[in-house]
């Protein structure tokens, strides 16, 4: 704890710094704004726009963060059914595995094309494009947890009298649901890049939008807190992931230690 | 090789008992390699048998045969219910049949009372009536705790209700596992070197634990009832066999396959079946006063090169016949 708030001191320090030698050579630089000039940018997101009276950060946010939770909750619900029925059925496994296996190593950014043609350049399509990206990594993880649950579980389930769908909802789905929230998780990252990047690209709203725009304008006074924005927001989320994990699965983090 | 027909009596007394498990001509092969040959089995209720043989012989196979993960190549796997349902063949697992694992496999997100409670609720009820009648389901999910609770009680684990598998000890997990087969009452409970995993002293412990559910068997038996616990125990501890059991029967592949006309090595088969000492729960374990039969059991079974009849040691229903049979179907 005392060693990351150091770092984290560091950090500032040196940004301090740099910014105060840059503005001794340049006192109009904005590359690297001074603790004034960041303060600024803050105001400048937060008040309302003179002339729309929108406030940035709000839009923004409303934009991006709908477009990421709407795009992953298709793909990880998507990822869920193929991946349960990829684990479950061979014949599914067999059909799906290849297909999932190269679409996994197309960059979704890369099809923003297709995308745009086929769902248009609305809501839909970074719901699509986050969706389609993570859905071919989360449905293999999924698949692979499935697998990982013991057959003598599956066995002693339906020796105690269970149906087919009480094995995968009682047991398989349970089993498998720390890997999943971890794997999940693990998606908020790959979701904002491919996000971020298609704002950059084709949004008139969102923070990939506002980066753009205002990274032209050599604006970073409101670059960076927007950054930290996106930081703290991924910090989180993280954490918020793992609260959850650490509640629903309770048994889970102390199986891991004692195995 | 047929532990039933050996003689008109044997053949008479197992018609005379009730019969709870019968292995019919079972053959089994994974491809080309033949595993079990020709087990023809009858457990009765209130049993517990101990299934002894040489590693790789096909204990396990059997076991799973049983339970219908692995359904045999050839003949057949009944179960006699006790509800007076009838004969039905083994086709996959069912709730008639409680299994106990060497690992435990308890369910690690459930504690040690909801995993017992777990049958109850995969019996009773279903994924619909817990969604839209959750009332009902609450009342009757009350009754499943309550259940599992006394049945962890009886073995000992009244302060483990609410702990995670990973917080108990191997003899305790065993103990949730054999709580969870047994609040299922089944037919007959099948035990796959359940106390391999555990030392010395929990595995005494846990044999007097199966001792006492025998002496259930015995007082049941007395008091003109059904006896409520049948079981088929997988061990490869001879003792545990003796000690535990009120019947061996040795698994083994080396046999006199030749004699029969066989060219190629056919599996395992039958080759020892008699009824095991019947001890009571506060008899002191005397292991010398089974060593006579123990070196029987080694030499019959576990030698490679012995070349054992099936037929010389199938003794089990030809003493139950003559009376000479100790325990419940004595």
């Amino acid at each position: 704890m005392v060693l990351g708030l150091l770092a984290v001191g560091l950090l500032l320090g040196g940004y301090t710094y740099l910014s105060h030698r840059q503005h001794i050579e340049n006192p109009e630089d904005t590359t690297i704004p001074s603790w004034s000039q960041l303060k600024e940018g803050v105001v400048k997101a937060v008040q309302p726009h003179p002339r729309s009276g929108e406030r940035w950060v709000v839009v923004d946010s409303k934009a991006t963060l709908s477009r990421l939770f709407l795009g992953l909750l298709c793909g990880v619900l998507g990822a869920v059914f193929l991946g349960i029925l990829m684990g479950c059925s061979a014949t599914v496994e067999a059909l799906l595995v290849p297909p999932l296996s190269l679409f996994a190593q197309v960059p979704p950014t890369a099809m923003l094309a297709v995308f745009f043609v086929l769902v248009g350049t609305d809501t839909e399509m970074y719901v699509a494009m986050i969706a389609f990206g993570v859905l071919p990594t989360l449905a293999q993880t999924v698949h692979l947890s499935v697998r990982d649950v013991p057959e003598e579980l599956l066995y002693k389930a339906y020796t105690l009298g269970a149906s087919h769908a009480e094995v995968v909802w009682n047991v398989i789905v349970r089993h498998m649901l720390p890997k999943l929230i971890d794997a999940v998780r693990l998606q908020f990252g790959p979701a904002m890049v491919f996000l971020i990047a298609a704002e950059m690209v084709v949004g008139d709203v969102g923070f990939g939008y506002r980066i753009r725009l205002l990274s032209r304008l050599l604006d970073m006074g409101v670059v960076y807190p927007y950054l930290f924005y996106l930081m703290m927001f991924g910090f989180l989320m993280n954490v918020g992931m793992k609260q959850l994990q650490r509640l629903v699965c309770r048994w889970h983090d102390g199986g891991r230690r004692s195995s | 090789m047929n532990s039933a027909t050996g003689t008109v009596g044997a053949a008479a007394a197992v018609q005379r008992h009730d019969i709870v498990l019968q292995c019919i001509n079972l053959h089994h092969r994974f491809g080309a390699k033949k595993v079990l040959h020709d087990i023809n089995l009858r457990i009765g209720r209130g049993q517990i048998v101990a299934l002894v043989g040489p590693s790789g012989c096909g204990k396990s196979t059997l076991l799973r045969a049983i339970v219908g993960t692995h359904p045999p190549s050839e003949g057949h796997i009944a179960m006699h219910s006790g509800n007076g349902s009838g004969v039905q063949v083994v086709r996959s697992p069912g709730r008639d049949r409680g299994m106990v694992y060497q690992r435990y496999s308890l369910f690690p997100f459930l504690t040690a009372q909801q995993n017992v409670a777990f049958g109850p609720m995969l019996d009773e009820t279903s994924i619909p009536f817990r969604t839209f009648r959750p009332f009902a389901w609450r009342q009757l999910r009350r009754r499943h705790l309550r259940a599992a609770e006394e049945m962890l009680v009886r073995v000992g684990l009244q302060d483990a209700l609410r702990k995670y598998p990973h917080e108990l000890s191997g003899g305790m997990c065993q103990r949730v596992a054999i709580a969870q087969a047994m609040i299922m009452r089944p037919e007959v409970m099948l035990m796959d070197e359940p106390f391999g995993a555990l030392d010395e002293a929990t595995r005494e412990d846990l044999q007097r634990m199966l001792l006492s559910l025998y002496g259930e068997n015995l007082k049941a038996k007395q008091a003109g009832e059904k006896p409520p616990y049948t079981m088929l125990l997988v061990t490869h501890e001879l003792n545990e066999a003796l000690y535990v059991g009120d019947r061996v029967v040795g698994l083994s592949q080396y046999w006199n396959w030749e004699d029969y006309g066989i060219r190629r090595p056919p599996g395992a088969t039958v080759v020892y079946d008699d009824t095991a000492p019947v001890h009571g729960l506060d008899q002191v374990r005397d292991f010398e006063r089974l060593r006579e039969q123990r070196e029987t059991i080694r030499r019959v079974v576990f030698d490679p090169e012995a070349r054992t009849d099936p037929a010389e040691h199938d003794l089990f229903w030809k003493k139950v016949a003559d009376g000479r049979a100790e325990g419940v179907l004595a």
